[in-house]
């Protein structure tokens, strides 16, 4: 574990931006999201969770994949610096995690060709991820539901632990563990290059940070409440997919998108294709299973025709398709569904109603 | 005042006077209130009423059919003056039958803007929540702030014409008549006095932050459509990325579409995830309509509303432009 003195955090984003586009939590207008920034500055350091979720960093609202003319075809280009990304709580770095399962895992096409999301690759493999620990958990948090917590490492590549006065930087990945050595190793040879010597105001953390940082993850655990047992939430889940419990936990629902588009594991899109005459663009943009649309078929038939239907179908994806294709849930329990549902429906009620559901199905 | 609500909601239930009763019960975030069907009278007392209660409860009497019980039943709904105005609207437009639906006005001191109430806060959370007397009251760790409610009310709630209900079938307490007043909206004059090149960029300042999550629309008690445009692929009538174009041409045509029938309840702007200042052309719209037409939205359900009428007297200088 290293120390960053927050006097010299400044220097440190300047010296990360000249090597990464660095992204980290910037509020325009009240409202927050990860923006690519050059200074520490720009960043809302206090924001325990950006409004809008930071997966638009690697998977943007709408990507355009390649633009066509006359001379022919051009993909998006597909090298540049690579990303860094500063601040990530531990729940939006695993639902990046789990995002990479989708778009970062190469399957076979029908062809037998193996196929991996080049758009999504591109980005992410080359990312370097601070995640930051949560010193305090607001009451819409329930990532410990889902087996993360306030101080989870999963995934980050270097896990910052903010400290007061410093920031305490504990590799993770190799990735991360080389990161710091370049740093160790710069702030020794500070002397001979002062250019080296200002991102790298790093020292050894003493065992006083180490005990700090201990206080602090025993302190932010002790802040949530204790979480229910989830085990076979998936199973049962598909035991009641008939029952009349989801008009009852549908029943508010408007089936807007607003849950789905803060969501930080929500992944389904859309490929539109926008020309005009001789040129155009297609264009990858997010969607939503709320949206009626989202199933309707050429022949006007949809199969999940009411707002019940896909309201389950959200639940289901995240707590039991998604577990049957990837062995865990698709909701790291930010709770960023929670915050901003226009008609308060709360996802840990939903769960809670089904675990303690009890007629026919359950079982 | 609840407990009087809660009284005559188990009474019509009990009585079978009504199936079901649409309302708002406490939800899990301090600063929301959260709708709720009680179909039985037992489940009354869940029923609350205060100024976090922002949603209009009148878009399930149309959009969520499965609730609207089939015809000849009679559905309860608990309303401050706009949600009323949405059913009296709904009346006008043939989409509920007034002898279906019961009802029951509550005295509406104005809903909150969370947003506002936060800032307030200073990025400390709300924990708890509590009003008296037109103050507010918000708890939480290193957090113990009281203001006036005034101070963080929803921009609808400010110019507010109609806080009560007009029509009723039942009011809890006494029920205060409007004011119809068409200036006291400072946003609307300040917007009005921009060249057309400035209104334009003002609008894009807006609703370039838009995320097309649509939850504005689905609130919306006005917008009630089938199938929405921006929901038809065949054809395609708008590009679905949030462009700036695209994004303008939704919000646009939305306006355009609830003009004369937007009832001003605010729902839209409490439910955007991304703060947009959705309400400034919906009232520049209800201004204009009344202006023209003489047509205040949801006031006199047996009024033809200003789009389904048409009057030998009345302006046309649109059209000669």
């Amino acid at each position: 574990m290293v120390r960053l003195e927050k006097g010299k955090f400044d220097d440190f984003i300047r010296s990360l931006a000249e090597d990464y586009i660095v992204y980290a939590a910037v509020t325009t207008g009240g409202k927050s999201s990860f923006k690519v920034v050059a200074s520490a500055g720009e960043i809302d350091e206090g924001r325990l969770l950006t409004d809008r979720s930071p997966k638009e960093i690697f998977f943007p609202h709408s990507e355009v994949l390649f633009e066509y003319d006359e001379d022919g075809i051009r993909e998006t280009e597909k090298a540049g610096k690579p990303i860094a990304v500063w601040g990530l709580r531990g729940c939006d770095v695993k639902s990046l995690a789990m995002l990479d399962k989708v778009f970062g895992t190469a399957r076979q096409m029908p062809d037998n060709e193996m196929f991996e999301d080049p758009y999504w690759k591109r980005k992410y493999d080359n990312s370097l991820i601070f995640g930051l620990a949560c010193n305090e958990p607001r009451s819409s948090c329930f990532c410990n539901w889902l087996g993360g917590g306030p101080h989870s490492e999963d995934a980050s590549d270097i896990f910052v632990i903010d400290a007061g006065d410093v920031f305490l930087m504990q590799p993770v990945s190799d990735k991360g563990k080389a990161f710091i050595g370049k740093m160790t190793d710069a702030a020794g040879a500070s002397a001979q290059d002062e250019k080296r010597a200002a991102g790298a105001s790093v020292a050894k953390a003493s065992g006083a940070d180490e005990k700090k940082a201990a206080e602090l993850a025993s302190g932010a655990r002790a802040m949530m409440a204790e979480p229910p047992d989830l085990d076979g939430l998936d199973e049962r889940l598909k035991g009641i997919f008939h029952e009349d419990i989801w008009e009852e936990m549908s029943a508010k629902c408007v089936n807007c998108g607003a849950c789905a588009f803060v969501c930080s594991t929500c992944h389904c899109f859309d490929v539109q294709d926008e020309g005009k005459g001789g040129k155009g663009k297609r264009i990858r943009i997010w969607d939503s299973c709320m949206f009626p649309i989202f199933t309707r078929e050429a022949s006007g038939h949809n199969p999940r025709p009411l707002s019940r239907d896909r309201f389950k179908q959200r639940v289901m994806h995240k707590y039991s398709y998604f577990v049957d294709n990837y062995g865990e849930s698709l909701c790291t329990g930010c709770g960023r569904c929670v915050i901003v549902c226009p008609v308060g429906v709360d996802i840990r009620e939903v769960i809670k109603r089904v675990l303690s559901f009890e007629g026919k199905g359950a079982r | 005042m609840i407990e009087e609500l809660r009284e005559k909601v188990k009474k019509l239930l009990a009585g079978g006077d009504v199936e079901l009763v649409i309302g708002w019960e406490k939800g899990s975030q301090p600063l929301s209130s959260t709708p709720v069907f009680i179909d039985s009278p037992e489940e009354a007392d869940r029923l609350v009423f205060d100024s976090t209660c922002g949603n209009n409860p009148a878009v399930y009497s149309t959009k969520d059919a499965r609730r609207l019980v089939k015809a000849g039943k009679k559905v309860g709904v608990v309303v401050k003056g706009c949600d009323a105005r949405s059913l009296s609207l709904y009346v006008a437009e043939k989409q509920v039958k007034r002898d279906n639906i019961v009802i029951i006005g509550v005295p509406c001191r104005g809903v909150l803007d969370s947003d506002k109430v936060e800032e307030l806060a200073g990025g400390r959370e709300v924990l708890e929540y509590s009003e008296q007397d037109g103050k507010i009251t918000v708890r939480g760790k290193d957090l113990d702030l009281t203001f006036d409610a005034k101070d963080v009310l929803s921009a609808s709630c400010l110019a507010c014409i109609y806080p009560d209900a007009k029509e009723y079938d039942i009011f809890i307490g006494e029920a205060r008549d409007g004011k119809p007043n068409k200036e006291q909206n400072a946003a609307i004059d300040e917007f009005e006095k921009l060249s057309s090149e400035e209104r334009w960029k003002r609008m894009e300042e807006i609703y370039s932050k838009c995320i097309r999550c649509y939850a504005c629309r689905n609130v919306c008690p006005s917008c009630y459509c089938n199938e929405c445009f921006v929901d038809q692929n065949d054809p395609q009538w708008i590009g679905k990325t949030p462009e700036i174009t695209d994004t303008m041409i939704f919000h646009i045509i939305r306006n355009l579409h609830v003009a004369g029938r937007c009832v001003e309840c605010g729902a839209c702007e409490r439910a955007c995830p991304m703060g947009l200042d959705l309400l400034l052309l919906n009232r520049k719209a209800a201004r204009e309509v009344e202006e023209r037409f003489g047509y205040v939205t949801g006031i006199d359900s047996g009024e033809k509303p200003a789009m389904a009428d048409f009057r030998e007297d009345e302006k046309q200088n649109f059209i000669m432009g």
